[in-house]
């Protein structure tokens, strides 16, 4: 499955707008140089071949202006529903390079960047452009700004390859990582939480995620070791994530430490991304000497199988939500024969209503909801809910994947950071009700940027609330709202219908069955070799053991 | 005896004969069957072990009707049989045979009766037989008999322009830059949107087709469309009909596929009909 490219956000962060280190020097100078530059650049008309840069103009026409705007501007139709916005060429500003800060970036650059897009963006790659098509693109693009012409072509960075990391190399890694004040954006275990992350706008002002570094696949620039130390050392110009050069040049850190700090971000994630096609959360059945985890921390769930369901804005019902924080959660379950524990944890960077992130509410409002559409300005709350039909259902119809119809209602186990646990029935999406006399117990906890909720119910049910069987696939889905990301009502994140299953306590009664198939194969063949030696012109009767 | 010589006793040999077009059936059934959809364009998918079973015993009936027609190759088919069960020297290869096929056996009876935890096998129609009208904000819509308007009036850059800036900002999310259905969104979702750069899709579809598939979305889906599951939207109340049918100039002018013609029954009939195991893709 490619699920490198995911709801556009995480942007690199650093303390652009913290204060405390200011820009660095090549970025400034570059700034102060624009001016000129832009005045020189229109004096001269550009001299690249002209052939080429109508070739990738009519290419661009075509598949890229949608988004980055007929004048390379990043201002196409669909440029406001996307953040970060869409990249303005005529600026030359971009993001990922294999040059210094501040600096243009190389040919090579632009067509990586089209070549294998950008991850946890909207950008996605264009593989199926063939070379020649993605180096007149590249032309092109380089033709909207004046300043590759008058700058000439940039200089690479020399990188050095991997020195190999270790044990020692992420015990180092997590020194360097407080001592750069990364966990200022990026928090202390690495989900984007630092305390200036609620603060974090990009070139244009617009809000830009501290990345979520358990996250690798949505790294704009790739996620491999090699990939984030060159981050490292060329910045991520045009957001807040500032290049360590400076850090390496007045020596707080040496080359070898940021190796080991590049080692440590890696660490802090799986080595691939979550294995798709694992649609059914196979509900273990503890001992029956064991109890069920009693909450969200319990150590019971370190062995438990996880499961994760990425998920999507909700954009099939207006108001919709384009950019949602939430994109995907983390299920485990297990269950005793009467009761069922289910732990659902997602990364959420804002313990909501969290008055710190009230200004990343307001930037998220203004920049996505700018059509008009109404947007909560009041602090809201984090909001779960897991869905269940309100019957298993007879053959393979279940209730409509956003929140049922009026002719097939959904079961609802809802969470919400101010109320706490609560079970509901709904018809539609946004008409959630509580059922009376809640039998639904659960825990919330908040950590580091990841939200855990433990729901747990009787397995036997009753009208409206489905009971579960072992061994029954029930349907299952998921709803989140990051209530400082401005997530309240039809604006959600939403996942497809999954399953649940609880496990059967297995018996013996599982080995009877091939233990007399066995049995009735050696009867057989031991019958075949006696009735082909007594009749030697007799034979075989089928071909059982014939060796074919 | 030369190596290839008893390579060709051996194939001449009725049993072995039968032995070698068995596997040869096999891996032409369960690995050749794929690779000749992608030859018209069209998307593969595995043969469902049923199928596989049914085809082998097809075959293996055929070779066993061949092998028995004439006494004297019956008779030298059994031979190596006869000579694994009564041979003296072979006693070891009869224990060996036998302790084999009981082990396999008995695991596919394991595998048969112990729980299983997967998801309950659905099968979905990716383009059922649309309805014969439509109704469309109040007004009935033979689809039968629907044209796209746009194609006979104005210019028809400018309404692949209109159908461009609409498909940016409603369609990109899940169907993608690339028409491809490969979307930002479109990994949460199952089944995952339609692929439209694939020739088995817009290409077998007529015009009013994608119109009544844009219009009512999945909600409008018959059941063995799994309205449940689908996430795509009714754009019915949101876009015009004049919206709609400039989305679907853009859509065939993008892809360089021409629509099915709406000559005749065309237009009321099911484009393509396949379905598709449902799972993550």
């Amino acid at each position: 499955m490619r699920g490198t490219r995911r709801v556009a956000r995480h942007r690199g962060a650093g303390r652009w707008n913290a204060g405390a280190h200011g820009n660095g020097p090549g970025w400034t100078s570059f700034l102060s140089l624009m001016p000129l530059l832009l005045i020189a650049g229109l004096a001269l008309p550009s001299a690249a071949d002209a052939q080429d840069v109508e070739n990738g103009q009519r290419l661009y026409e075509r598949w890229c202006a949608e988004c980055h705007g007929a004048e390379g501007e990043g201002d196409g139709p669909a440029a406001s529903r996307m953040l970060p916005r869409p990249r303005d060429f005529t600026e030359a500003r971009y993001q990922i390079r294999t040059t210094a800060s501040g600096n243009l970036p190389t040919t090579g650059d632009i067509m990586r960047a089209i070549e294998h897009g950008l991850p946890g963006t909207t950008m996605p790659g264009w593989p199926n452009l063939n070379r020649s098509q993605q180096r007149d693109l590249t032309a092109y693009l380089k033709s909207l700004s004046p300043f590759f012409e008058r700058l000439g072509p940039p200089d690479s960075l020399s990188f050095e390859s991997p020195p190999g990391g270790g044990e020692e190399a992420l015990e180092s890694g997590r020194q360097v990582y407080t001592k750069l004040e990364c966990d200022r954006c990026h928090g202390s275990a690495g989900r984007g939480d630092g305390p200036s992350a609620p603060t974090l706008t990009d070139w244009r002002d617009q809000p830009v995620r501290a990345a979520d570094l358990t996250q690798p696949w949505l790294f704009n620039g790739g996620s491999s070791v090699e990939e984030i130390h060159r981050r490292f050392l060329t910045g991520l110009d045009g957001t807040p994530m500032p290049t360590q050069a400076d850090a390496l040049n007045a020596g707080v850190v040496d080359s070898a430490q940021l190796w080991d700090l590049a080692y440590y971000v890696r660490s802090l994630a799986p080595e691939r991304v979550p294995p798709p096609g694992r649609n059914v959360v196979r509900v273990e059945r503890i001992a029956d000497d064991e109890e069920l985890p009693a909450g969200p921390g319990a150590d019971a769930w370190d062995d438990v199988d996880r499961y994760w369901f990425p998920m999507a804005g909700q954009v099939l019902e207006r108001p919709r939500q384009f950019e949602p924080m939430v994109d995907g959660v983390w299920v485990e379950g297990v269950h005793d024969g009467s009761e069922i524990a289910l732990r659902v944890s997602w990364n959420d960077p804002s313990q909501s209503p969290d008055s710190a992130w009230m200004q990343w509410q307001r930037r998220v409002a203004g920049a996505l909801y700018a059509d008009g559409t109404p947007w909560p300005t009041d602090s809201l709350p984090d909001r779960l809910a897991v869905q269940f039909p309100t019957e298993i259902p007879e053959g393979r119809e279940r209730p409509y994947f956003l929140m049922g119809s009026a002719q097939k209602p959904v079961y609802l186990w809802r969470w919400n950071s101010r109320d706490g646990i609560r079970e509901s029935t709904a018809t539609g999406l946004g008409t959630a009700g509580p059922l009376p006399e809640s039998r639904l117990q659960g825990q919330a906890t908040w950590s580091a940027g990841q939200w855990s909720v433990v729901f747990r119910r009787s397995l036997e049910g009753e009208g409206q609330r489905i009971s579960l069987e072992s061994g029954v696939a029930v349907p299952v889905a998921f709803y989140a709202w990051d209530g400082n990301n401005a997530e309240t009502g039809k604006r959600a994140a939403v996942s497809s219908w999954y399953f649940v299953v609880l496990e059967v306590p297995t018996g013996n009664e599982v080995y009877v069955a091939p233990a007399a198939v066995v049995l009735l194969v050696a009867g057989f063949g031991v019958f075949m070799v006696r009735s082909a030696r007594q009749g030697e012109t007799g034979g075989g009767a089928g071909d059982d053991g014939s060796g074919a | 005896m030369s190596g290839p010589e008893r390579v060709r006793e051996w194939v001449g040999h009725p049993f072995w004969a039968t032995a070698l077009v068995l596997v040869l059936a096999y891996a032409a059934i369960r690995f050749g069957i794929p690779h000749v959809p992608p030859l018209f364009g069209v998307a593969s998918a595995p043969v469902p072990s049923s199928v596989v079973l049914q085809y082998m015993l097809s075959v293996f009936l055929a070779l066993m009707l061949y092998v028995s027609a004439n006494e004297e190759r019956w008779e030298r088919f059994r031979e190596p049989i006869r000579v694994l069960l009564v041979e003296p020297d072979l006693g070891w290869l009869r224990v060996a045979v036998l302790v084999a096929a009981m082990a396999i056996t008995g695991w596919l009876t394991y595998t048969n009766v112990r729980p299983s935890y997967g998801a309950p096998a659905a099968l979905r129609s990716i383009h059922p037989a649309p309805p014969d009208q439509i109704q469309f904000e109040g007004e009935t819509l033979r689809l039968s008999r629907l044209q796209n308007p746009l194609r006979e009036e104005g210019d028809l850059q400018e309404h692949y322009e209109r159908g461009a800036e609409i498909y940016a900002e409603n369609c990109v999310p899940c169907h993608g830059d690339r028409l491809d259905g490969q979307g930002h969104f479109a990994n949460a979702f199952n089944p995952a949107p339609l692929d439209l750069t694939s020739g088995g899709n817009l290409p077998q579809l007529s015009e009013s087709f994608v119109f009544w598939r844009i219009a009512k979305g999945g909600p409008g889906l018959p059941p063995e469309g799994t309205p449940w599951n689908s996430a795509m939207p009714a754009w019915e109340g949101v876009l015009s009909q004049r919206e709609i049918w400039s989305v679907i100039v853009y859509l065939y002018e993008q892809t360089g596929f021409t629509p099915r013609s709406t000559e005749g029954h065309g237009g009321g009939e099911a484009g393509s009909s396949g379905s598709a195991a449902e799972g993550t893709s």
